[in-house]
């Protein structure tokens, strides 16, 4: 304890009194060698070799002092706080070395925070729900892994429900579009989802205002309530705190509302506005009525695992199958954590984008690594007076980190702001359907991982420069007019790294470069269809006014006639399901005549109803038989099939004319009239599916995709067509009015998010290296003026001068490259789930690649030995 | 890093350095040289303590409470450095030569062991 205060007393003393510690120290010391020296006197040695001998035996001075020092108290932090005043003036006394270094890490630490605040708020922080980790996803497994998380029927929703003992919750629910009047502003078609009672229960989650749905309120005649979103309330009702109990008009019918979720609440989908009751019926015998279409969550009892979870429903789907042959045989259950649900899709390419831009900052690792060789190697008499005047090698390495780790810390700082600046573009220019991406910002953690990577950058960059230079030959450093070259060693290193920067600059290119030409492919894709000068909208008409087929078809036809009737508009047509804005209806079908399938094994279609001018309109080609026309009404039993669907099954006949039953028709038999061509509908890198087409009045959807034809440019018609709906029904929502291009383009926002991302990155990648080439080659070329000099004027040619310097330049290129495309192999494997159309190995990437990153080190070693070349021997050789 | 490998040396020898320094200091105060030339002489000559690491040492000890430090003049009238031992230099000392003859008769019983 005595202990502990004097120390500490001292540690106060030698902080402030440092210099005249300092002095009695130096007073302390020199009064021994004056001691030493007149004992050796007395001992008979003349008083010059007497001070000598003291001297060696003392073994100088300073060191004993320096010795002294550091044994203190408070020497760390003293000499710490020296290091970094110290290593702030050198980095400000050169600007230029520390602009591109700060630059170069900035650039490195500055997408590493951007990529990273997105994994941390799409992967790592939790679901905003409360207890999140206990909320599961509940699907049905078809036999396919396609059908590895279908969409569930509601009468096993409502079996397992009743038989599962694994669950606190099980909720349904459904996306709708529904017709919203009242309240500010224009009729507006909005996304809904329909609920089961559990479903906030569930989720564990509270409206802020008002209440949830009642028990009651989810049975058939009591469910007209309605839950607002806080976008909704806000927007179409003004943040009305009164606004409970007033009433809403969905699709024709007054609804009360009941409660208003708190902000960013949302399930699965953030384009829903409103909640309303589901009222499943547990009278109706769904099986035979309805397919597969709910989205199943549950909340797992406490203490409850999701494999318990999964193995009890696993049994019950099986009893299920026994009981319900017909429509179960081959289903089972799937149990999915929430969090997986929501992100699982997009890990892997998150995980690609953060080794892309782990690759960025290695190669400014390596670039200010470089940078600090040259450095060390102009400081190296610097580093010897101080290593003569008594600092230990420790205490040079230990300045010289300090100055590596102030430059990261510089580089954190901007790099900082440069991802904030990213984020707001990444948000911006991001796809709607990457989930959470509103959620990403730069939190503590975020802020937490940008200064542990720069001490670590720093850390990395700076420890072999610092271990390299401060082991200085004293002898040779300090001499007069020595020219201070680092020697074989540090060229090695440099060497090491400007490979390293090629091979990594390298697998960043490939990348990226399969990227775009994977998203080339997909843009060049076979639609199908021509996009071209087509105006698309949806229509969802409501059951209220519209709840005979003969209104419904009587609308369509009548806005088809109006729309048809503008000028510049060349065909009208209309269909259920638009292409690439998400799935068809799917059903069973067998071909009258053969076989019947065993339960389970009939082959899917998927199904959609058009009317006369669809197939013109989008420019879709008939390819054998008629189209349906207005002659097919509603007791019509024809019906189109794909070329798929022909090809299929049909393989070797004619399949006009022949006739098959689809499941849900119920025994009805159709007929084949026509087959069309083949469209991409699901994706531009889905094959198309099996599809049949059945004219509108057969099944009188309510909503459909108005598709519009122009003479010329599509865009100019959106805003007369939607008037054209106007003077029909002022009532009638215009949704989605887009072009077909537009459609499309959506359909592949994410593919091209992800490519103009990893392009950027191995952009800045090639940059970072290319630089770093140049700057050793320029050092190199730099370093070897005298032995330029002394060839040109033992006659070599400036073609042998160009060939020495260049060719050195471009063999560690060379030796980078084949490491880089041998690390790619392996490495470009993780993106095959983002390919399409080409392999991960594809030759004329990895070709193309490397000769960009072969002209860009040409370039990068031309520059400086053309420099080099223009060396003037006499004063080459003067230089000494 | 590697200032933890020095200490740890260190510590090996300040054990045995500290002991000598408190040891040499019993009897009267001195100064540096002082305290290098007494433990030559009571180790007969085993131990040079050179400037390098008894200075060091010296200073350690000093904030560490076990020695005062005091200007004066030496036997040839020059300003010199004298250190002397405090009560708890004095408890120190007792506590290194008892640990210290604990340590010398197990490892010489340790090493006539056969």
């Amino acid at each position: 304890m005595t202990k502990l205060i004097s120390r500490a007393g001292s540690l106060l003393h030698n902080t402030t009194h440092k210099q005249q510690i300092d002095r009695e120290l130096t007073e302390e010391v020199s009064s021994y060698v004056e001691m030493l020296t007149e004992e050796k006197m007395k001992n008979g040695m003349n008083e010059q070799d007497a001070r000598r001998a003291a001297l060696v035996e003392v073994g100088g001075v300073e060191q004993v002092k320096e010795e002294v020092r550091a044994s203190r108290s408070g020497s760390g932090l003293e000499s710490f706080v020296m290091d970094l005043r110290y290593g702030m003036r050198s980095l400000l006394k050169k600007p230029g070395f520390t602009i591109t270094a700060v630059v170069a890490l900035a650039l490195g630490i500055g997408a590493n925070t951007a990529i990273f605040s997105v994994i941390n708020g799409v992967l790592l922080r939790s679901l905003s729900y409360a207890n999140p980790d206990t909320i599961v996803m509940v699907w049905e497994r078809g036999a396919t892994e396609r059908n590895a998380r279908n969409v569930v029927s509601p009468a096993n929703y409502l079996d397992w429900q009743k038989q599962s003992m694994s669950f606190d919750q099980m909720a349904a629910t459904v996306e709708q579009r529904v017709n919203l009047t009242g309240g500010r502003g224009e009729p507006e078609e909005i996304k809904a989802q329909f609920v089961s009672q559990g479903f906030f229960p569930a989720l564990g989650e509270q409206p802020m205002l008002g209440r949830s749905f009642l028990a009651e309120e989810d049975t058939v005649g009591k469910e007209l309530v309605i839950i607002l979103s806080h976008e909704l309330w806000q927007t179409r009702f003004g943040s009305d705190p009164a606004v409970i109990g007033k009433q809403a008009t969905i699709s024709g019918r007054q609804r009360t509302i009941v409660g208003v979720m708190p902000p960013g609440f949302h399930f699965l989908d953030n384009q829903v506005r409103a909640w309303m009751p589901m009222a499943l019926d547990p009278a109706i015998d769904y099986r035979g009525k309805s397919g597969r279409y709910l989205k199943v969550v549950a909340r797992l009892k406490p203490g409850v695992t999701v494999q318990q979870a999964q193995g009890e429903l696993t049994g019950i789907a099986k009893q299920l199958e026994q009981t319900h042959v017909k429509f179960n045989t081959g289903w089972s259950v799937n149990v999915v954590p929430m969090h997986e649900q929501v992100v699982g899709e997009i890990r892997p390419i998150l995980i690609v984008l953060l080794a892309a831009v782990a690759f960025v900052l290695l190669i400014a690792c390596a670039n200010v690594a470089n940078l600090l060789l040259s450095r060390a190697a102009s400081r190296q008499r610097e580093l010897a007076l101080r290593a003569a005047l008594g600092a230990s090698r420790g205490r040079l390495v230990r300045q010289m980190l300090t100055e590596s780790v102030l430059l990261a810390l510089m580089g954190g700082l901007v790099g900082v702001l440069l991802a904030y600046w990213g984020i707001q573009l990444l948000i911006g220019f991001g796809p709607d359907n990457i989930p959470r991406l509103g959620e990403i910002t730069i939190d503590p953690r975020v802020l937490g991982f940008t200064f542990g990577i720069s001490l670590l950058t720093g850390g990395l960059f700076g420890l072999i420069p610092a271990l390299q230079a401060s082991r200085p030959d004293l002898n040779d450093a300090l001499k007069e007019g020595s020219r201070g070259s680092t020697g074989g060693r540090s060229r090695t290193l440099r060497n090491v790294f400007v490979i390293t920067e090629v091979a990594l600059a390298l697998v960043l290119l490939i990348g990226a470069g399969l990227m775009i030409r994977s998203f080339v492919r997909l843009q060049s894709v076979e639609t199908g269809f021509n996009p071209e000068n087509v105006l698309t909208m949806r229509l969802q008409l409501p059951r209220k006014n519209y709840g005979e087929p003969h209104q419904i078809l009587d609308f369509f036809k009548r806005a088809e006639e109006r729309i048809a009737a503008l000028p510049g508009v060349q065909v009208v047509g209309a269909i259920s399901y638009l292409p690439l804005t998400g799935p068809a209806a799917r059903d069973g079908f067998k071909v009258v005549g053969r076989p019947e399938p065993a339960p389970g094994q009939e082959p899917g279609v998927e199904v959609r109803v058009i009317t006369p001018g669809y197939f013109q309109a989008m420019g879709i080609p008939l390819i054998k038989g008629r189209l349906l026309d207005e002659r097919d009404g509603k007791d019509s039993r024809l019906l189109l099939i794909n070329e798929t669907m022909a090809k299929k099954y049909f393989p070797n006949e004619d399949p006009v004319g022949k006739q098959i039953i689809v499941t849900w028709s119920d025994g009805v038999v159709d007929e084949i009239v026509g087959i069309v061509g083949d469209i991409r509908e699901g994706a531009l890198n889905k094959e198309p599916e099996t599809a049949i087409y059945w004219p509108h009045p057969r099944e009188p959807y309510s909503g459909m995709a108005l598709v519009v034809r122009a003479a010329g440019d599509a865009a100019r018609l959106s805003t007369v067509v939607p008037k054209e709906i106007r003077a029909i029904d002022p009532e009638q929502p215009v949704a989605d009015l887009r072009t077909m291009k537009q459609v499309v383009a959506k359909s592949i926002a994410r593919p091209r998010f992800n490519t103009v991302l990893l392009a950027i990155f191995a952009g800045v990648a090639l940059v970072l290296a290319s630089v770093g080439l140049y700057g050793v080659m320029n050092y190199s070329a730099t370093q070897r003026t005298h032995e330029v000099g002394i060839r040109m004027a033992l006659g070599a040619m400036r073609a042998d001068i160009m060939r020495l310097v260049v060719g050195n330049g471009m063999l560690l290129t060379l030796i980078g490259i084949g490491i880089g495309v041998a690390a790619s192999v392996g490495l470009t494997r993780l993106m095959q789930s983002f390919l399409f159309g080409i392999g991960t190995t594809d030759a004329l990437t990895f070709i193309a690649v490397s000769a960009l990153l072969i002209a860009v080190a040409l370039v990068a070693n031309y520059i400086p030995a053309r420099k080099a070349t223009r060396v003037n021997p006499v004063i080459a050789l003067r230089y000494e | 890093m590697s200032a933890r490998d020095d200490d740890f040396k260190a510590d090996l020898l300040q054990g045995t350095l500290h002991l000598l320094v408190l040891k040499a200091l019993v009897a009267q105060p001195l100064h540096g040289l002082g305290v290098s030339n007494r433990i030559s002489q009571i180790t007969n000559g085993t131990f040079d303590v050179k400037p390098g690491s008894l200075f060091p040492a010296l200073h350690r000890m000093e904030e560490a409470g076990w020695l005062k430090a005091e200007w004066g003049e030496s036997e040839n009238k020059r300003r010199a450095k004298f250190y002397s031992l405090t009560k708890a230099g004095r408890r120190q000392l007792d506590t290194e030569t008892e640990d210290w003859q604990r340590i010398s008769i197990a490892m010489t019983s340790a090493l006539r062991a056969s």
